[in-house]
């Protein structure tokens, strides 16, 4: 593969809270460091170490990585309270998660911070694509205005019925997929938990012959 | 949370250019018959105690049979091609100096022999029949595919494994031979 991921040393520039678990942090961007669209690297703090898949472009002058506090996790707790101006450890690019140019429509899918490599792929210029981001609640919905202005279509998918908002739908994204994809051949991007992929995927066994399905599990 | 997604508990596997295919797929097979040669060269190196310039060619030769199934992952028409690191010339006369180099330290074959003495040549000529089956498995993806580049790395990948074939039949009389082992010959 011609990846050849280096590591750098990196400074926590900002800290920016989208929701009650979900926060976006911004690092200086190595001035060696060059990434695709979709692509993630590896951070580490204090002997903790975790991949993301980064959100800003490659043209910004700041890398920007969106993520879940993990309750129990590794390196997320620690990411939500280090000071401003620490220096973390990243490494990379890496991943193959990229967008490719095709005759057939691409869909992409995500589950909670799965957003990201589609943020970056919006953020690079990238648009025309059907979008769906499945979450629990319109909270978590965090970059539905960047990607509605590059998407042919975006449809947040809310899992959590008690907690509706405008035009979103109510459920899963398996469950979108099931009751409005139109019959064809598509392009498939997955990034997410691991049961998503794995329903998303059966779902195009059984109705989308002729897909190509790319995945990015988040875990 | 989980790590495994068993989006191929269906018999159905992605290639690595996206496609849904079912697991006997022939090129599934190709890159699978890699996978075991790849983990007998690990069964090998693990019985290689000092022997550690050895064990560096042969993660080598791992290293670039990943390479290698990468490329029989990918649908010859797929853009991802272009993420792919092409099989230099190098790497193959890489093999062939190391086939001359343990060639020089060996005695003259005298007629056909049989795959056996010590557990490294054992293991070596296992790989080496694996490696001839990842041979057999490549050709047919030559077929009815147009000329490009995917064309010629599994044209070049064919090329890898004979050699790497010819490598592991004279690692295996090397090994037979630094652990004292005489060659048995074939009795009629």
């Amino acid at each position: 593969m011609k990846t050849r991921a280096q590591t750098y040393t990196v400074k926590l520039l900002k800290r920016k809270w989208l929701s009650k678990k979900t926060f976006e942090i911004l690092l200086n961007l190595p001035p060696a460091f060059a990434f695709k669209p979709g692509q993630r690297i590896s951070l580490s703090l204090e002997g903790q170490e975790r991949d993301y898949s980064i959100v800003s472009a490659p043209k910004e002058s700041e890398l920007t990585l969106c993520i879940r506090k993990v309750t129990g996790g590794e390196l997320s707790p620690l990411l939500s309270v280090t000071d401003i101006g620490t220096s973390l450890l990243l490494s990379g690019p890496y991943g193959y998660f990229t967008y490719k140019i095709s005759h057939r429509p691409a869909v992409f899918v995500a589950t909670g911070t799965g957003i990201a490599p589609f943020c970056s792929m919006a953020r690079s210029g990238i648009s025309g694509f059907t979008i769906l981001h499945g979450v629990r609640s319109p909270v978590d919905l965090y970059y539905a205005s960047q990607l509605q202005q590059s998407a042919r279509k975006y449809i947040p998918c809310l899992s959590d019925a008690k907690k509706t908002t405008g035009n979103a739908f109510q459920g899963k994204v398996t469950e979108y997929l099931e009751q409005h994809l139109t019959p064809g051949a598509y392009d498939f991007y997955l990034c997410g938990r691991s049961e998503m992929i794995r329903d998303v995927t059966r779902l195009i066994d059984e109705r989308s012959p002729g897909s190509l399905v790319y995945t990015e599990l988040f875990y | 949370m989980k790590i495994y997604t068993g989006t191929g508990d269906r018999g159905i596997t992605s290639l690595f250019s996206g496609e849904r295919v079912p697991k006997d797929n022939t090129r599934v097979d190709a890159y699978g018959d890699i996978d075991e040669l790849n983990s007998v060269l690990g069964a090998l190196t693990a019985n290689l105690s000092d022997e550690e310039a050895l064990i560096e060619e042969l993660q080598q030769i791992q290293s670039t049979l990943l390479q290698l199934s990468a490329w029989l992952a990918t649908r010859p028409d797929s853009a991802l091609l272009e993420s792919l690191e092409e099989i230099a010339d190098e790497q193959i006369t890489l093999l062939e100096d190391a086939i001359d180099r343990l060639q020089k330290g060996l005695p003259a074959l005298k007629g056909f022999i049989l795959p056996t003495g010590h557990i490294t040549a054992s293991w070596a000529h296992v790989a080496r029949t694996v490696c001839r089956r990842s041979e057999r498995k490549v050709v047919p993806l030559l077929n009815n595919v147009p000329e490009g580049k995917a064309v010629a790395q599994y044209r070049k990948s064919l090329v890898y494994l004979n050699r790497l074939s010819d490598y592991l039949f004279v690692l295996a009389r090397h090994c037979n031979h630094i652990n004292g082992f005489s060659d048995k010959l074939w009795k009629k």
